[in-house]
């Protein structure tokens, strides 16, 4: 009973089981029906403090992902399935042989915040304390590592102060480079509802671009690129000037004031402040008047701040103001990391990255590494930082690095610089993979190929940005030979001769140990005393918890002490803080604009989520109502840009950089700024011919916390000059032969959109490649070659529909035709599958704006000119926004643009 | 007063027409004589090939049989044939004999197959394909093959020839092939209706006919007959031998414009009408096959519909309307497949050439373009819509705007239309 459930159990009943989301980092609580070991459903769990019953549509869609085709079932080396043993036992050998020959550090784990606490601490042992080296890194170094070193600065740990509802009581919420919309949209509809209840809330958005997010805003300033802390010392400045700091508390609690203060002024008054962000001089004053005025100021910031050369310093530019003005510890008042995947915090606690030791202690205190070295019965303790990912990547290239082993991510899509990243694989000795998905462009690269659990499957504790910890349950059996990755590990780690340390049999072992570890020499007040520094991580509570407990385990935040055994909401209320001063540190912040700047024929581009898809796709892609909404990678440019780079709304643009390119569809967006354009970060080789967004960013990286600058690299930008374009739907998952291809999930088979600079020869051979198998074709042929149209079927059944145009204009797609894939047809609908429409009679919903009930834009526009002028009349009317809400300020959105071209049409008669 | 005499030589399809459109006006002037050379009352000979096949019976088809003429008081021999035309006398006579006089007279001889140069023609067993008679002639040698014995299911021992890859020979080929018999088609064209359809159309049909049970020879002749008295095989340009104990000819027809001629009237390869139907003797008019208008001689019903209407009116209603040959659009129906064929059939380079075609169900249409119009049209299988393309055609209208859905019919075509507009 490797994961605590009875399997025979969830066979025969129809079961309700309390679990946590896998995708962001607000953690929210899922209760899953399952029935004959099926997962039937999900709903939110009322329970749950981080959503209160709230999904959003990835969370909603989570039963309709879980049945992957593509799943990893069985250990593989080199190309050849073989059974466990002889898979671990390969990568045991080779990981000795390395470690023996090249040193310890020869050798790395890549992992991910999408593993669970226990898979991390396993990982992080065995590479630190046993292996004996410190090149652990991971996806959240991506994401997070910036506000990790923002807090330790401050804080003394890696602290967030804060919780959720501390959102929910700010006066003023400001929102920094943190779409929460799209990233966190149940935060975001908790903020929603909290401003709807107290309109006088103030809600002020910094970032480039007008997101989603700020249809909830009263203020949106779109800040130059990178210009935050310019902003935020600016405002620390401004606060002194006009006295609105509280003295009491920065004597009391904090240290380094003056010096930060003289750092920050040098940025200069308001005007400078507005000139080098780039927005109007009044608009900085109203906010920052609003920052001085208000008592409860909560600053949510994100990848803005993060992903960026100097995103350490942001954060702290942020902290400063919150700490000169006391606004840390209360309610509704603190500045909040919020974070990108549902266990960052869970790695972070366990310190499985590459600068970090272990539950917050560090490689800076000997006491530390001895301390963690004696509890692990470590044979072989790293003594020093291990290489943090960019850097870890460039080793793996150079042949420093000669084995990697890469847990549930993608680095191939998601690293900066991603086209390096895959020939540092391909040079690499040995690539270690494990992943459930078979065929991510990471597994691709991989030497060994090891199948692993997956969310439903796999049992143990996730940690959210607002440190609450809770259970992601396994329910559902494992496939083919799939084990948990805390079971590979421990495998592995027999295999290293290791079994004495590693003997956990159930998750429930790994968490009591790691819960010990953080409170072991952390007693409250220890700081100072005999050189112990407490450590604000400390779940010392919960190291003797039950099998039963641990299995039906209450969202607890941490810290959970004997003394708060119910946990933590909000930190430093008392004021102190985990330096050895127990006061909160100041820092100078250098503001600095990023690294590399554009030329004059570059743009600057942007990345970022989507709202219905998650990181590389290999879960989110597989369900077509996730596709719904944006599916086809896009390059939001401003209006002006597209007069002044030649290019036209609709078409396919390309970004390059690097050597790497980047396929959009051009997106006239008014919420750009000139010379600047976002493209969605989630595309990948599997899902479209060149549109991995990361492959262009270029491998600048903040230079304490390694996290790279992902929010801002100048590319080059043109139209594709296309010969050709056109959709192909068809059953099958084929790679089409064309220069621009992007895959759609439908309900039953894929859809391609496809376009070429060059006319395949001939198009019936083209189709004939890919696919073999089709008895029948209707094709429509033009001599002229101006378009082409056709149906393949097999026994009868559509199974494929190429519909292409030579010209710009792109063949009319509609929704009835992708209904026909997969059915038996007339003779009159074979004529209008080639005609691509259903003839008369047959309404086209357009493109779906609310996954939830598949609501397209065209149903939309109809209400909203018929009187429907709130999302609300809406919702009442087509249902729209009534589920998971995330529509919402995209139905705002269109109901200001039908009520703009209203007035333009009044305005045109007149 | 005295009514006028009619007579009217021929009882073909045309003089069917011409009665009815008769009819429909005013008969009353007129006392009408028809003189047929078939037993039969007038009847469809388009239908003689499921005749043939067994499908219909001859009765089924015959639309005006003797009572019909009573009814209509119309005198009506049957299985008279005309030798003579004496314009002076104004009378005619035929063989057995009898001699009609006429106020006016109509030739409505239509047409008979044409001859082929193969040799040993004498035998037995070869016919041609064009009477309710041939239909008859031909079951009747396919059972005396095997001995006169009436056993329908032994047919297919039988092995027939025939000649002719144009309309009637396909009928032919289809009609012995349904009822069993072992059919080879020899034609000296390079595919199957090779004045109608391109290659991709007339190897579909060839494959429908495949199926159907009938061979091929295709691009080669029949150079003589074998046999002694009965016909026992063909002789063949390539070189091969068929085997057979029945042929029939179906290469195309000419008109029976002799009797016409002889008496007199103009005319080359037809007997030579005006645009009112009017032959070189003022009391003489002539319809159908057997004419010859403005050096065009007919063979598809539709053009022969219009004469009929056009001497009609004149005939009963003194009203002259121009008989306007307008070209014509090839419906046809083998072997159960419509088939459409109007203006250009065969792709040329100044063509745009639009093709649509469905393996399955082995669907086939294209239209060729010029200058941006409809310059032809082949559709086979799936005919909708093929009048409208006739007419688009002839009315010079662009398609350029519709090019995509244009073949694929009216249905979709002016959503597309309708789209642009929008």
């Amino acid at each position: 009973m490797e994961n605590g459930l009875n399997m025979t159990d969830t066979l025969v009943a129809k079961q309700s089981i309390k679990t946590t989301c896998c995708y962001c980092g607000v953690g929210c609580g899922v209760v899953a029906s399952v029935e004959q070991g099926q997962l039937t459903a999900v709903q939110g769990d009322q329970s749950h403090p981080a959503n209160l019953g709230r999904l959003c549509i990835k969370g909603s869609s989570l039963h309709q992902t879980q049945e992957s085709p593509d799943r990893l079932l069985r250990p593989s080396v080199n190309g050849k399935e073989t059974d466990w043993d002889g898979a671990i036992g390969y990568v045991a050998e080779s990981f000795k042989k390395i470690i023996a020959e090249h040193g310890p550090d020869a050798v790395a784990f890549y992992l991910s915040g999408q593993l669970l606490t226990e898979d991390y601490y396993v990982a992080n042992k065995i590479m630190k304390g046993f292996i004996g080296s410190a090149n652990i890194d991971t996806n959240s170094r991506l994401c997070m590592a910036s506000a990790v070193v923002a807090h330790k600065r401050a804080f003394g740990g890696d602290l967030v102060p804060g919780c959720y509802e501390d959102l929910e009581q700010a006066d003023a919420l400001f929102l920094v480079g943190s779409n929460t919309a799209y990233a966190h949209p149940v935060v975001y509809q908790r903020i929603a509802k909290a401003k709807g209840t107290r309109p006088d809330m103030s809600v002020v958005v910094l970032d480039p671009r007008r997101t989603a997010t700020c249809e909830l805003a009263d203020w949106h300033l779109p800040l130059r690129p990178g210009s935050d802390a310019h902003f935020f010392n600016g405002l620390l400045a401004y606060l002194v000037r006009i006295k609105r700091i509280d003295h009491d508390y920065i004597a009391h609690h904090c240290e380094g004031f003056d010096e930060a203060l003289a750092t920050a002024e040098s940025v200069g008054n308001v005007a400078a402040v507005a000139k080098v962000c780039d927005v109007p001089v009044e608009h900085v004053q109203a906010v920052f008047d609003l920052f001085a005025r208000t008592e409860k100021v909560v600053t949510v910031f994100s990848q803005g701040i993060n992903q960026s050369s100097s995103g350490v310093d942001k954060g702290n530019a942020i902290i400063n103001c919150h700490l000169a003005t006391a606004k840390i510890g209360k309610v509704g008042a603190c500045p909040f990391s919020i974070t990108g995947q549902p266990n960052a915090m869970g790695g972070r606690e366990v310190g499985g990255l590459a600068n970090q030791l272990a539950a917050h202690m560090s490689f800076t205190s000997q006491k530390e590494i001895d301390r963690v070295a004696q509890y692990w019965q470590a044979p072989n303790m790293a003594q020093n930082e291990g290489l943090k990912a960019v850097d870890m990547f460039k080793a793996i290239k150079t042949g420093k690095i000669k084995a990697v082993w890469i847990m549930a991510t993608n680095p191939v899509v998601s690293m900066p610089d991603a086209n390096n990243v895959k020939d540092a694989l391909q040079a690499c000795e040995l690539v270690v993979v494990s992943e459930c998905v078979a065929d991510t462009d990471t597994a691709k690269m991989a030497d060994v190929l090891l199948p692993a659990t997956t969310w439903g499957e796999k049992n143990g504790t996730v940690t959210n940005s607002e440190r609450c910890i809770s259970l992601q349950k396994g329910f559902l059996s494992a496939p083919g030979d799939a084990l948990h990755d805390w079971q590979i590990m421990v495998r592995f780690a027999r295999h290293m001769g290791w079994q004495e340390a590693f003997s956990y049999s159930h998750p429930v072992e790994i968490f009591r140990e790691h819960a010990r570890l953080s409170g072991l020499e952390n007693d409250p007040g220890s700081s100072g005393r005999e050189g112990v520094q407490e450590r604000g991580f400390n779940i010392g509570a919960l190291q003797a918890i039950s099998e039963f407990d641990y299995q039906n385990f209450e969202p607890l935040q941490w810290p959970v002490t004997a003394a708060n055994p119910r946990g933590t909401k909000r930190l430093f209320s008392d004021g102190r803080f985990f330096t050895p001063s127990e006061k909160a540190q100041f820092i100078p912040v250098q503001a600095r604009l990023p690294m590399v700047t554009p030329n004059q024929w570059q743009v600057i581009m942007n990345t970022g989520r989507i709202r219905d898809q998650w990181h590389t796709m290999s879960r989110t892609g597989t369900a077509s109502k996730l596709m719904g909404h944006i599916d086809e990678p896009y390059i939001d440019v401003h209006p002006l840009d597209i007069e002044h780079f030649g290019l036209q709304q609709g078409q396919l643009g390309l970004l390059a950089n690097r050597g790497a390119v980047f396929y959009g569809r051009i997106k006239a967006s008014m919420d750009q700024r000139r010379g600047e354009v976002f493209v969605p970060m989630h595309w990948n080789d599997k899902y479209a011919a060149s549109s991995r967004a990361d492959a262009l960013v270029n491998d600048v990286v903040d230079p304490i916390c390694g996290q790279p600058e992902f929010k801002h690299s100048p590319v080059t930008m043109e139209a594709f000059v296309q010969a050709w374009n056109g959709f192909l739907i068809c059953m099958d998952d084929i790679v089409p032969s064309a220069q621009y291809w992007a895959k759609i999930t439908l309900d039953r088979g894929y859809k391609f959109r496809l376009a070429g600079n060059v006319l395949p020869e001939d198009w019936r051979s083209w189709l004939s490649e890919p696919f073999q198998d089709i008895d029948e074709w209707t094709d429509l042929n033009d001599s002229d070659r101006q378009f082409y149209r056709a149906v393949g079927y097999r026994g009868g059944i559509v199974t494929v529909i190429l519909s292409i145009a030579a010209d710009e204009t792109a063949p009319q797609e509609v929704r009835w035709i992708e209904q026909q894939l997969g059915q038996q047809v007339d003779v009159n609908a074979r004529f209008a599958l080639v005609a691509g429409a259903p003839g008369a009679g047959v309404e086209d919903e357009g493109s779906i704006v609310c996954s939830c009930f598949e609501v397209g834009d065209k149903a939309i526009a109809a209400a909203i000119a018929t009187g429907c002028t709130s999302a609300r009349a809406l919702g009442e009317r087509l249902r729209c926004g009534t589920n998971c809400g995330s529509c919402i300020p995209e139905l705002n959105a269109l109901i200001r643009q039908g009520q703009t071209l209203d007035c333009l049409a009044e305005s045109g008669q007149s | 007063m005295k009514k006028t005499s009619l007579v009217i030589i021929g009882n073909g399809m045309a003089t069917g027409r011409l009665l009815d459109e008769l009819s429909k006006r005013d008969l009353s002037a007129y006392s009408i004589t028809v003189i047929g050379d078939e037993a039969h009352g007038c009847y469809n000979r388009i239908m003689l090939s499921p005749v043939l096949a067994g499908e219909v019976t001859p009765s089924a088809i015959i639309n005006k049989p003797s009572e019909w003429y009573q009814r209509a008081g119309i005198r009506f021999i049957s299985g008279a044939r005309v030798q003579k035309i004496d314009p002076g006398q104004k009378r005619v006579m035929t063989e057995q004999g009898d001699t009609f006089a006429f106020d006016e007279l109509i030739v409505a001889t239509g047409s008979r197959p044409v001859a082929i140069p193969a040799g040993n023609q004498q035998l037995s067993h070869i016919y041609s394909f064009r009477t309710l008679d041939d239909v008859e002639r031909i079951m009747a040698s396919a059972y005396s093959a095997l001995g006169g014995s009436f056993e329908p299911n032994r047919l297919k021992q039988v092995n027939a020839v025939v000649i002719g890859g144009g309309l009637l020979g396909l009928e032919a080929a289809y009609g012995l092939a349904q009822k069993g018999l072992a059919v080879t088609l020899v034609h000296r064209g390079d595919w199957l209706l090779n004045r109608q359809l391109d290659k991709p159309a007339a190897a579909l049909l060839e494959k429908v006919m495949r199926e159907k049970g009938v061979s091929f020879q295709l691009g080669c002749e029949v150079v003589r007959f074998d046999g002694v008295k009965d016909v026992r095989g063909v002789e063949l340009s390539n070189g091969d031998r068929l085997a057979c104990c029945l042929a029939v000819i179906a290469t195309g027809i000419t008109p029976n414009k002799e009797l016409g001629l002889a008496a007199g009237l103009k005319g080359e390869r037809g007997i030579a009408v005006d645009e009112y139907m009017r032959t070189s003797d003022p009391s003489i008019s002539a319809v159908g096959e057997c004419i010859e208008f403005n050096g065009v001689t007919f063979g598809l019903v539709e053009p022969i519909w219009q004469q009929c209407i056009t001497l009609a009116d004149r005939l009963a209603l003194q009203k002259l309307t121009p008989f306007c040959n307008s070209p014509v659009a090839t419906k046809l129906k083998v072997s159960g497949v419509q088939l459409f064929s109007a203006g250009d059939y065969l792709t040329a380079p100044a063509h745009r050439e639009l093709t649509y075609s469905d393996s399955a169900t082995g669907v086939y249409r294209k239209i060729l373009i010029k200058n941006g119009q409809i310059a032809g049209v082949v559709l086979f299988g799936d005919v909708r819509d093929g009048q409208e393309y006739f007419e688009m055609m002839h009315a010079q209208r662009s398609v350029i705007e519709v090019v995509q859905s244009l073949l694929l019919g009216k249905a979709f075509y002016q959503s597309e239309l309708a789209a642009i507009a929008a």
